[in-house]
C-alpha cells in the first residue's frame, strides 16, 4: 500500500524530523495542535494541522488512543507515525491502527507486545542462544520474593518496570535493607510513567557499557543490522551522549552482537526499524537487556555513519517493500556523535529548567546535523519531556567528532533558559572520556564537575553585572534606549561599547 | 574625588562585585578604557549582535552573556551558561555589609528547598526526628521521574511544611532543619 497521508502523533523535534522524510518521499503531513503547546515548531512544518487546542483533558493528546484514530479516519489520512516515547510502544495503539486499516509505521502489534514484555523478550533470548542477567523469570509479586531473589543472585540487584523504558521505574539495590523502600519508589514510578506498577528484578553489573544495535527488518523476512550505538554517557538511566561506532567494538563483536539482535527480532517476526540493548561488561560479554520497538531517539548518529534515512525505511517497510540493503553493503563510515540538548539546569542537578527561550543560535558547517523542536519564542512547559534539541556531528574519526562537537557546542547559544550545554562541552573535554574510557557510571566516578567552566568566567560575570548596576545608576540623566528587556544602559556608554561592533 | 550632591548625581567609580562563595571582583573605571579589574587592566568589550544576543569579547574570544535575575544590588548572570550570582556594593556599601556579616549571628536554621518544580509523591521523616547527612526527605516527583531529595545537612527536624500530593514550586521551603 502506498502511503499518500501520514499523521504524526507526536510532538517536538521527532515530529519535525518524521515530516521532513515524509514529505520529500510526497507523503501529505498531519500535525496534532494541543493546548498544552499551541504555538509548537512541528506545527509550522507540517501541511495540515489536526487541532485540539481547545480540549483540555487530563490525558495529553498524543495518548489518547481514540482521538488520534479518529483523527486520522475523519480526515482520511492513510499512516500514523508514532514517534518515540507516547504511543510508540502500545500493542494496542498498533492493533486498533489495523483494526482501522490505518497503516501504523512500526512493526506489529503482536512484536510490540511480545518484547514489551520482558518476561516473553526474556525466553524468547534463551530460545535463541542470547546471553541474558541472572535475576527473576517473571514480574515479582511482593517484596519477599524480591529478597528471595536478591540473595540467591547477589547484590546489588537492579528492579525494572516489567513495562518500561527510559530509566523510570528503575531502582539499584545495594544492600537487603533498602529493597523494601526502593521496591515501593520504582513499583510507585512504573505505575505513574506506564500505569503498570509490576517489576522484574535481576543482577546489577556494576559500570557496564550500554552498547544496543540499530535493525531494520521487511515484511518479507530479511533483516540487516546498521551497527552499534555507544550510549553509556548517562544520568539516572537517562541517554544523554550517543556515538556510533563504539570505542570497544571488532568486527568479530559486532558480528556476534548483530546476529544477536537479528535473531532477537526475527524471534517476532519483527519488521520496521527496531533497536536490542545489550549491556557489555569489562571482560566484552554482551547480554541482551530489551529491545526498542521503536525509532530512538539516537538514531541520527546511525543514520550519519551508514547513509541510511531510518525514517524512509520506516516508511517503506510499512508500505510493503522489499528491504534493498544488504548487510554485506552496509559500512560505517567514520564517527558519529550525539548531545541531547535539554531545558535542565546542570547547576542545580539537572532540574528542569522551564520558560522561554528568548533566542536561539544554531552552530552550523558541514558534518553538524541539528534536529530541534524550539526556535526563538518557544516555550518551555512542565507538560513534556526537557529534551529540545539534538546536535549530532559526523567526522573522520573519533577525535576529531569529539573536537568538533565541542565547537559546535560553543557555539549553540540559547537565550533565556538554561540547558545541557555546559555539561556537554565538560564531557568533550574529559580525558578519559577522550581516550575511550567510560561506562555508565562515567558521570558520577569521572566527572568532579558536571559542567565546563573557565577559571576567569566568574570574572567576567562579575563585569556584566557592574556593568548593568552602573548603567541603571547612570540612567537617572541620560535618555534611555532599551538595552535589553527591562534593562536600561546610557547612549554614551552603548556608543562607546558598540564602537568596534 | 566628585562628590555626590542631589543635583547633580554623579557615580564614583569604583564597584565591588561580591559572589555567593565571598569572592571579590573590585571594578575601577567602568565606562573607560582604563577599566581595572582587582588592579589590572582588562581590555573587555560588550556587545549585542543583531539576532539579539549579548556578549563579551576579551582576548579575542567570545562569551555569550545574560542578566537572568536583578533585584536592586542583587544580580545573577548566565555567562556561557553558567549563573554566577553577585551583590554589586560601592566601596561604602561594601564595608557596610562586612560589618554586618561579623556581628549578625549565622542561623542556626537551614531550609531544604524545592530543587525544581514538582509533586510530593512521600514524606519519608516526621518532625522533630533526627536526621544525618546525605539522607533521604522527601520523594519529590518531576517530569515524571521521582526523585529523592536528601537533606545537605544534619540536625532536627524542625517544621515540616509540605504534606504528601503538594505540588510545590522550584526553590519553595520543604522544611526546617535545626543544626
Amino acid at each position: 500500500m502506498k502511503i499518500r497521508s501520514l499523521l504524526i502523533a507526536n510532538r517536538g523535534e521527532i515530529a519535525v524530523r518524521i515530516n521532513n522524510t515524509a514529505k520529500r518521499l510526497g507523503i501529505k503531513t498531519y500535525g496534532i495542535k494541543t493546548a498544552r503547546e499551541p504555538h509548537a515548531l512541528y506545527l509550522k512544518y507540517v501541511d495540515h494541522v489536526v487541532d485540539y487546542s481547545d480540549n483540555v483533558d487530563e490525558i495529553p493528546e498524543f495518548l489518547d488512543i481514540e482521538k488520534i484514530i479518529n483523527a486520522a479516519k475523519k480526515n482520511k489520512i492513510n499512516a500514523i507515525h508514532p514517534g518515540y516515547g507516547f504511543l510508540a510502544e502500545s500493542p494496542y495503539f498498533a492493533k486498533r491502527c489495523e483494526e482501522e486499516k490505518i497503516c501504523f509505521i512500526g512493526p506489529s502489534a503482536s512484536a510490540i507486545y511480545k518484547m514489551g514484555n520482558k518476561t516473553i523478550a526474556k525466553q524468547l533470548a534463551t530460545k535463541y542462544n542470547v546471553p541474558l542477567l541472572k535475576g527473576s523469570l517473571g514480574n515479582i509479586r511482593d517484596v519477599k520474593q524480591a529478597k528471595e531473589i536478591a540473595r540467591r543472585i547477589g547484590y546489588p540487584v537492579i528492579f525494572k518496570a516489567a513495562a518500561g523504558g527510559g530509566g523510570r521505574g528503575m531502582r539499584i539495590v545495594e544492600k537487603e535493607s533498602r529493597i523494601e523502600k526502593m521496591f515501593k519508589i520504582a513499583a510507585d514510578e512504573a505505575e505513574k510513567a506506564f500505569n503498570d506498577p509490576s517489576l522484574f528484578i535481576e543482577k546489577y553489573v556494576r559500570n557496564p557499557r550500554h552498547i544496543e544495535f540499530q535493525i531494520l527488518g521487511d515484511k518479507h523476512g530479511n533483516y540487516v543490522h546498521l551497527g552499534e550505538r555507544e550510549c553509556s554517557i548517562q544520568r539516572k538511566h537517562q541517554k544523554l551522549i550517543e556515538e556510533s561506532p563504539s570505542v570497544v567494538m571488532d568486527e568479530k563483536l559486532r558480528k556476534a552482537m548483530g546476529e544477536a539482535a537479528i535473531n532477537i527480532a526475527k524471534a517476532v517476526d519483527y519488521y520496521s526499524a527496531g533497536t536490542v540493548e545489550f549491556l557489555v561488561d569489562d571482560a566484552r560479554n554482551y547480554y541482551f537487556m530489551e529491545m526498542n520497538t521503536r525509532i530512538q531517539v539516537e538514531h541520527p548518529v546511525t543514520e550519519m555513519i551508514t547513509g541510511i534515512d531510518l525514517i524512509e525505511q520506516q516508511i517503506r517497510i510499512a508500505e510493503g517493500e522489499k528491504l534493498s540493503l544488504k548487510q554485506k553493503n552496509i559500512k560505517l563510515k567514520g564517527w558519529a556523535i550525539e548531545c541531547r540538548i535539554n531545558a535542565e539546569d546542570v547547576q542545580a542537578g539537572f532540574s528542569p529548567n522551564l520558560g522561554t527561550i528568548e533566542k536561539v543560535f544554531y552552530p552550523k558547517g558541514k558534518n553538524i546535523r541539528i534536529d530541534s523542536g524550539i526556535n526563538n519564542s518557544s516555550i518551555i512547559t512542565p507538560h513534556y519531556d526537557s529534551m529540545i534539541a539534538k546536535l549530532i556531528v559526523h567526522a573522520e574519526t573519533r577525535d576529531k567528532a569529539i573536537s568538533l562537537a565541542s565547537s559546535a557546542l560553543k557555539k549553540f547559544w540559547i537565550k533565556g533558559i538554561k540547558t545541557t550545554i555546559p555539561f556537554h562541552i565538560a564531557v568533550m573535554s574529559n580525558k578519559k572520556f577522550r581516550k575511550g574510557e567510560f561506562n555508565t557510571s562515567f558521570i558520577e566516578t569521572e566527572m568532579d564537575k558536571l559542567y565546563y567552566q573557565e577559571p576567569n568566567d566568574e570574572m567576567l560575570a562579575a563585569y556584566v553585572a557592574a556593568f548593568d548596576f552602573a548603567a541603571e545608576l547612570e540612567t537617572d540623566r541620560s535618555t534611555l534606549i532599551n538595552f535589553q528587556q527591562g534593562k536600561n544602559i546610557s547612549p554614551w556608554v552603548l556608543n562607546k561599547r558598540l564602537r568596534s561592533l | 574625588m566628585k562628590l555626590n550632591t542631589k543635583k547633580n548625581k554623579v557615580v564614583k567609580d569604583e564597584f565591588i562585585a561580591v559572589s555567593q562563595n565571598n569572592k571579590r571582583y573590585k571594578i575601577n573605571s567602568l565606562f573607560s578604557e582604563d577599566l581595572k579589574i582587582n588592579n589590572k587592566k582588562a581590555d573587555i568589550k560588550i556587545f549585542e549582535n543583531e539576532d539579539g544576543f549579548t556578549y563579551l569579547v576579551w582576548k579575542n574570544r567570545k562569551y555569550l552573556a545574560e542578566i537572568t535575575e536583578k533585584n536592586q544590588n542583587k544580580y545573577t548572570v548566565l555567562l556561557n551558561g553558567i549563573s554566577y550570582s553577585f551583590s554589586i556594593e560601592s566601596p561604602i556599601s561594601y564595608k557596610r555589609k562586612k560589618y554586618l556579616e561579623k556581628h549578625i549571628e549565622k542561623s542556626k536554621t537551614e531550609a531544604i528547598i524545592a530543587p525544581m518544580p514538582g509533586k510530593i509523591v512521600d514524606l519519608l521523616v516526621e518532625e522533630n526526628a533526627e536526621i544525618k547527612e546525605g539522607e533521604p526527605i522527601l520523594i519529590l516527583e518531576a517530569m515524571k521521574m521521582q526523585n529523592e531529595i536528601n537533606s545537605h545537612v544534619a540536625g532536627k527536624i524542625k517544621k515540616i511544611l509540605v504534606k504528601q500530593n503538594d505540588s510545590v514550586a522550584k526553590d519553595e521551603v520543604l522544611l526546617e532543619i535545626e543544626k
